[in-house]
């Protein structure tokens, strides 16, 4: 696998540059189809972005065309979530990510490929409302 | 606030479909095919479709929060998903108190298959009202 290692390199070239800001306004009617999808009929969710809800609004990770000549699959490794501020319909919101950090790792069945998200989401006062952190896995 | 490490969270056991994996792909934006398309998940060497890492972290944030109710908010958790979960078997989640520092408190959370395997692992910080 000699084109592995560029892979590698051309991705770390990603890192720390933050992507293009995505916006979107939190919507009742989202947040509802999001509630019932999770299976989660807490009261609350209503009016208010239940802990996960930010992922569907801008997702955590960027689509990265040349991390999929890496392996053949994507999988998830983890998430982290960190609140500063509840989110409420209506709000809008306004995502920018980056990619923090490319490594290889060896594995039971071939090599990985870990590409570490981090995305902060604000709200329309400039606030930081959330940050959210994502482990994609190439195999 | 009566919090004490060693308390265990009321389980809350989880019956995915593959609807429900439709439904969440559609809600969430995410429309990679593991999660719907069995050949497609086969092709890439899983046992069928999955569930989606991040509904599994969207279960274990409801188990914090149905617990917690009113009483406080949650801060701040993370997962690692350690092992893949097929739809039509129930998914446990389950989660304790590890510590307490004032109106703070650490959990150790996680989801369990029918077979017991903790297939999703984690933490949780939360802030209980003063």
């Amino acid at each position: 696998m000699t084109e592995t290692p560029s892979v590698v390199d051309r991705l770390r070239a990603h890192v720390g540059t933050p992507g293009p800001p995505s916006s979107a306004v939190v919507e009742a009617g989202h947040l509802k189809r999001f509630t019932e999808a999770i299976g989660d009929s807490y009261p609350r969710w209503l009016t208010e972005a239940p802990p996960t809800f930010l992922v569907a609004l801008a997702p955590v990770s960027a689509h990265l065309p040349e991390a999929e000549e890496y392996g053949k699959g994507w999988l998830n490794g983890g998430n982290r979530f960190e609140y500063m501020e509840p989110v409420k319909v209506g709000d809008t919101i306004t995502a920018i990510g980056k990619v923090v950090d490319v490594y290889e790792k060896a594995g039971a069945s071939g090599s990985l490929l870990f590409i570490i998200f981090e995305t902060e989401y604000f709200n329309g006062h400039g606030r930081m409302v959330a940050r959210l952190r994502g482990t994609a896995i190439r195999r | 606030m009566n919090l004490q490490p060693g308390e265990e969270l009321p389980d809350l056991i989880k019956h995915p479909t593959t609807r429900q994996l439709v439904q969440y792909a559609g809600a969430q934006g995410d429309f990679y095919e593991i999660h719907y398309d069995q050949d497609f998940a086969r092709s890439v060497g899983l046992p069928g479709v999955i569930l989606h890492g991040l509904l599994k972290a969207a279960f274990l944030g409801q188990l914090v929060t149905d617990w917690l109710g009113e009483r406080g908010t949650l801060k701040s958790f993370e997962v690692s998903y350690r092992g893949v979960d097929v739809p039509g078997k129930p998914y446990r989640c389950r989660g304790k108190i590890t510590s307490v520092s004032g109106q703070r408190a650490e959990l150790e959370i996680w989801g369990e298959d029918p077979d017991g395997n903790h297939t999703t692992v984690g933490t949780a910080t939360v802030e209980m009202n003063s």
